[in-house]
């Protein structure tokens, strides 16, 4: 390169040149770190940035904007499918699986089935923001690591709770039945009620007892005294038939 | 949350763990995802012996985590404050030192 710079520089012979170039024997792109010139130096210790300085870290307090991210496609159709499933189904459990294995899933699907009980997966991202905008805003918490759904149109809680038992590493969390949020014991107990013809009954006995109570205390003065009366008539009728007997002895 | 350092649980030393929670409170994520590690397939393959027992109440009491060793000492973690990896690096610093000889032939 110094050979080319001086041919052109050089036209006449014996002119020295006003600037000369550098002598370097490296070229512009090398395997070590070539040093800047010194002007490049300079200018990037001027203009190197200084960020703003803060009091805080950045962690520390939560941000006064909420970061709301638009829902993509498949999270728009995944929100329609489970407002579809919380409009038909009238049980919907949420069971936590601490990874159970293939065949154990299958097994288990093909016992629920039987009953009529579908097992539904969603992601817990989605199913939290579709059930923050819903009334069913109380189940939220519950959707946290790794959890399964079992829905089903009939509210079949025995039976679930028994597939379930043969099953040791699924728990139950809880259960939203006919739009009732009901905590395990709750399961567990709605489980053990009765039928409905079996509680109507009850509950009709329980109100005609109040009532039928009522007309005995009612018509109690008037039975006591039909009572003392009858009581009274059967002394008379004996005193005379026990007269009448010695009257008749004696006339005899 | 950050993925703890070894991926699989060795439950050799332990006896019975008793996880129990309430799913309603906000402060159960740690302890649900301990549960998960805890009783996955290929933990409790590793002593099939070992119960993982699950509790779900509704008391709005602390979660708290049980471990009942093979030597009869117990480790109660309570996970309100905790997160899961801390939980599983307490439970694996323990069951590794309960159980060097296990490990280090396992390693081998």
């Amino acid at each position: 390169m110094a050979a080319t710079l001086c041919s052109k520089l050089l036209p006449k012979q014996g002119w020295v040149p006003l600037t000369q170039s550098v002598r370097h024997g490296s070229k512009a792109v090398t395997r070590h770190r070539k040093p800047l010139h010194i002007q490049k130096q300079k200018l990037l210790a001027v203009t190197q940035y200084i960020p703003p300085a803060r009091e805080f870290p950045p962690g520390a307090y939560p941000s006064h904007t909420k970061h709301v991210q638009e829902d993509n496609d498949l999270t728009l159709l995944m929100k329609r499918e489970l407002k579809k499933l919380f409009e038909d189904c009238k049980m919907i459990a949420v069971v936590q699986n601490s990874s159970s294995s293939a065949e154990d899933m299958m097994t288990l699907r093909h016992r629920l089935y039987k009953h009529n009980i579908t097992v539904k997966f969603f992601p817990n991202k989605v199913v939290r923001s579709f059930l923050s905008d819903s009334i069913y805003c109380n189940m939220g918490p519950l959707f946290v690591g790794p959890t399964v759904m079992f829905v089903s149109k009939e509210p079949k809680v025995k039976e679930m709770l028994t597939t379930l038992r043969g099953s040791p590493q699924m728990t139950l969390l809880g259960a939203c039945v006919d739009n009732t949020l009901l905590s395990a014991q709750g399961i567990v107990s709605y489980s053990k009620l009765p039928s409905m013809t079996v509680i109507q009954g009850e509950v009709v006995s329980g109100l005609s007892m109040l009532t039928s109570h009522t007309a005995y205390l009612l018509q109690r003065h008037p039975a006591h005294l039909s009572q003392l009366l009858q009581q009274y008539i059967k002394q008379q009728s004996s005193d005379g038939s026990a007269e009448a007997a010695p009257k008749a002895e004696e006339a005899t | 949350m950050a993925a703890p350092s070894k991926a699989t649980v060795v439950l050799k030393a332990v006896k019975k763990i008793t996880v129990q929670f309430c799913p309603f409170e906000s402060n159960v994520r740690s302890t649900r995802e301990f549960l998960a590690l805890v009783g996955s397939e290929k933990a409790r393959t590793t002593n099939m012996n070992c119960e993982v027992i699950t509790v779900v109440k509704h008391d709005k009491s602390e979660p708290v985590v049980d471990i009942t060793y093979v030597d009869g000492e117990k480790l109660l973690m309570k996970g309100a404050n905790l997160t899961s990896s801390e939980m599983l690096s307490a439970f694996q610093s323990r069951c590794v030192a309960k159980d060097p000889q296990a490990k280090v032939g396992e390693k081998k």
